[in-house]
Formats: C-alpha cells, structure tokens, sequence
C-alpha cells in the first residue's frame, strides 16, 4: 500500500469510526474489570482494527465489527487480571419464546423513574455482580444497540444463550431498582 | 394477538428482534389495550433509564484524539501550525455533537447511517447505472422490485452516479448514490410492506407526518411515502433543503 493509499485508507476507517467512538468508550469502560485498563483495551482494538481494516467488507456492520474485535481485547486483558470468561451455553434456540416471556417489567413500579441518585448506586452494583457473558451481552444490546444475531456473532455463542444472558441481566438491573425504591421508601 | 403472547414478545418487539408479521400485530394489540400499552411503556422506560446509566462515564476526548494521531499521524502533524483554528472547529463540532445527541435518531435513520457513511468515504460504490441487471434481480427474493430503482428526484441539484442494492438490517433495498452539487446524497428505497422492520419510523409516518425527519448519526435524514415504497434521504445538507429534494421524488411512471 503506498502513502495515498495508507491516507485513503486511513480517512474511510475514522470516517466509520468516529460516530462509534463514545459507545465503544461506554462499553469498554464498563466491561473491563480494572478501570485502568480501559484506555489500554480500546487503543489496542482500534488499532488492530485498522491493520485489518483491508478484511472487513462494506456489506457487514461496521460497528458489530468492531464490538467484536473490541470484546476479544477486553476479554484477553481480563483474562489476565485472573478472571475467566463464563461462557457456559444454557439456553437452546427452541427455548428463546420461554426467555423471552421472562423477561417482562411488570414487576418493575412505574413511579421507579423517579427515584434520586440511590439508584445509580444500586445499578452500579448489580451491573459489577452481572458475569462476564451476562455482561458484555447486556452492553452490547444496551450501548452497542446490536442486535441478537451479531452478539451471538462477535461472542461465538448461540443466539439462546444471548437470549438467556441478556434476560439474567436485565432482571438483575429491575431487580436493583426495586432495591433503590425499598431504601426510598425506607 | 391476545394479552399474554404480546406479553411474551414485548421485549423482542423493544429489540427489533420480531420478524414484520409478530411486529405488526404486537403493534396493533398495543394501541387498542391500554394496559399492555401501560407495561410496554414502563420497560421503554427501564430501557432508557438504563441506557442512560450505562452511557454516563465521562467521555476522553484526549484518548481519541492519541488513538487517531498512530491511524492517520501526517495529516494530524500538518495541522499543528492551525491550532487556533482546529481548536475553534472541535469547539464547533463538540456544541453540535451535544447538540445532535440530544436530539433522537429514529431507527431507520439509525439504520441507514452506516450505509451512506460508507458511501461518503468511498467503501460503497455504484454496481450499475440504467436498468437493473438480471442477476441482480435474481436477488430480490420477492422482497424488492426493479421499480424501487427508478425513483429520481426531479429537481435538477441532483445528480446521479449509479445504484446497487443493499441491506438494511435484513431488508433489501434500492441504494441510489448521488450528488447535491459536492455533497454526497444517498437515496434509498424500499417497499412499504418492509416498514414493520422499522416501527419508530412507521409509527411516525403513518401519525400522519409527511415526512418523517430526523439525525442519521452525523447526516440528516428524510423520509416519506411515495407510491408502494418508503423513500429516504441521507446526506450532509440542512435539513429543509433534503425535505424539498424528498418532495420532488417521483417514480419512473410519476
């Protein structure tokens, strides 16, 4: 590749990356299990994402493309902070209706959304109990806004158990807000 | 649809996950039952309340701007000589971003960003000018038509350099890739009976909206009816200038 080219090239990549960057910021910053290696977790994606860049082709999503290698990056580097990926695949496809019915607010109160910064707290520390899996599936439908099929991708898991991921986290994070509404009430 | 299936599927449908026919009817059940309507609009609301924790780190601009510097470190190194001015336009683009942010994107729009994003940096080009190739018809699959193709703004700022088919989000679309005098316009087209994928945008435009606006990412966006199809428009111009060109569209008999 010569030097215009590196240019081009260079300038379609940050043009497809720039309107990601904050999601891939939010996601990474509340993926890795040590704050401090948030910055280290997206500077090492994006770069091997545009050594790459020659393999992503334009009729994929960029932005799933890039949650992929990112969540590879944040999975390697808490690997070695000593915590293990817990992938364990508990949920078949034919089972999905059955998640998808768990997975329902009407529990949640409607007034909930009033509640003052108690929740964030109670939020915060439901999301650090989610496991690994719960977690990146959780971020990824919730910041990275991609849908089932491209998580079951980025992460190598059936679509089942993204269902039975993202339905354990969503219930523990209702859960948290009933908590915060109790200690309201309290 | 009866209560306890749009129970079971609300949370696909608040995904985008149901396929047009589960969507539709989830639709139709929420806006005659004001109970379910009641709980659908409580879990949008956990959604959002959610979202909005999950997104509040504090952005690093500076990590962005280091990460940049090692993909593209000439061009950065060229502009140091024009600080003022390159601290005057981020001053510019950060009051546009919070400004844009705040403002919704509607998922169509969401969904098409990416489309002509690619288009602008030169990653999608034109596959064919004139009448649709037949193997590119082959690929329709019942979904699209070759009139989806034939749609033109007939205003004369518009000029075009060719079409290719695409897929937005699983729907296969006409992806009509022009120019507003410098300005990269996409146009894309798509059959009506394909707007379920897109409920935001359907429920807008079926209020009553004409068109139906909105950001797409860092593009402006306009869509309207025309004929069987759902025309869009996406490009870098204000936004009432994509309104009056969405206006003039017509198909190939129009």
């Amino acid at each position: 590749m010569n030097n215009q080219e590196q240019h081009s090239a260079a300038a379609r990549f940050l043009g497809l990356l720039r309107p990601i960057e904050t999601d891939l910021e939010n996601y990474s910053r509340r993926m890795v299990f040590d704050r401090r290696d948030c910055e280290d977790a997206l500077q090492n994606a994006v770069l091997r994402a545009f050594r790459a860049f020659d393999r992503y082709h334009d009729d994929a999503s960029f932005r799933a493309w890039m949650f992929k290698i990112l969540t590879n990056e944040i999975f390697a580097i808490n690997r070695k902070r000593g915590r293990v990926a817990e992938f364990e695949v508990s949920v078949e496809p034919e089972e999905m209706e059955e998640f998808a019915s768990l997975d329902f607010a009407g529990d949640v109160p409607l007034s909930w959304e009033t509640l003052a910064d108690t929740l964030d707290e109670e939020l915060l520390a439901a999301l650090q109990s989610l496991n690994q899996s719960e977690r990146a599936v959780l971020l990824m439908r919730a910041i990275g806004d991609l849908r089932y099929r491209e998580i079951s991708e980025c992460l190598g898991i059936p679509l089942g158990s993204v269902m039975g991921n993202l339905s354990r986290a969503r219930q523990k994070m209702r859960d948290a807000i009933l908590r915060a509404q109790r200690r309201e009430s309290l | 649809m009866k209560c306890a299936e749009v129970r079971k599927f609300v949370r696909l449908y608040l995904d985008s996950e149901l396929d047009a026919k589960q969507s539709f009817e989830v639709q139709q059940h929420l806006e005659l039952c004001a109970e379910c309507a009641g709980l659908f609009e409580a879990e949008k609301k956990f959604d959002q309340r959610l979202g909005r924790f999950l997104r509040s780190a504090d952005a690093a601009p500076a990590l962005w701007k280091k990460i940049e510097a090692q993909i593209a470190p000439a061009p950065l190194a060229k502009f140091k000589a024009f600080w003022p001015l390159a601290l005057a336009a981020s001053l510019i683009i950060a009051t546009g971003v919070a400004f844009f942010t705040r403002s919704r994107n509607l998922d169509l729009a969401k969904a098409v960003e990416e489309c002509h994003s690619a288009y602008v940096h030169q990653i999608t080009t034109p596959e064919f000018s004139g009448p649709v190739p037949e193997k590119i018809a082959q690929q329709f699959d019942g979904r699209l038509d070759a009139e989806a193709f034939a749609y033109r703004p007939s205003e004369r700022a518009f000029t075009t350099s060719g079409a290719r088919l695409c897929h937005v989000e699983g729907v296969p679309v006409a992806l009509i890739l022009g120019h507003c005098a410098e300005t990269p316009v996409s146009m894309i087209v798509f059959r009506k009976s394909e707007l379920d994928h897109f409920p935001e945008t359907k429920r807008k435009l079926e209020s009553g909206d004409p068109i139906a606006c909105s950001r797409s990412g860092r593009y402006q966006f306009a869509a309207r009816f025309v004929d069987d199809h759902v025309v869009c428009i996406v490009g870098d111009e204000p936004r009432p200038a994509l309104e009056d060109l969405l206006r003039t569209v017509r198909g190939a008999d129009g």
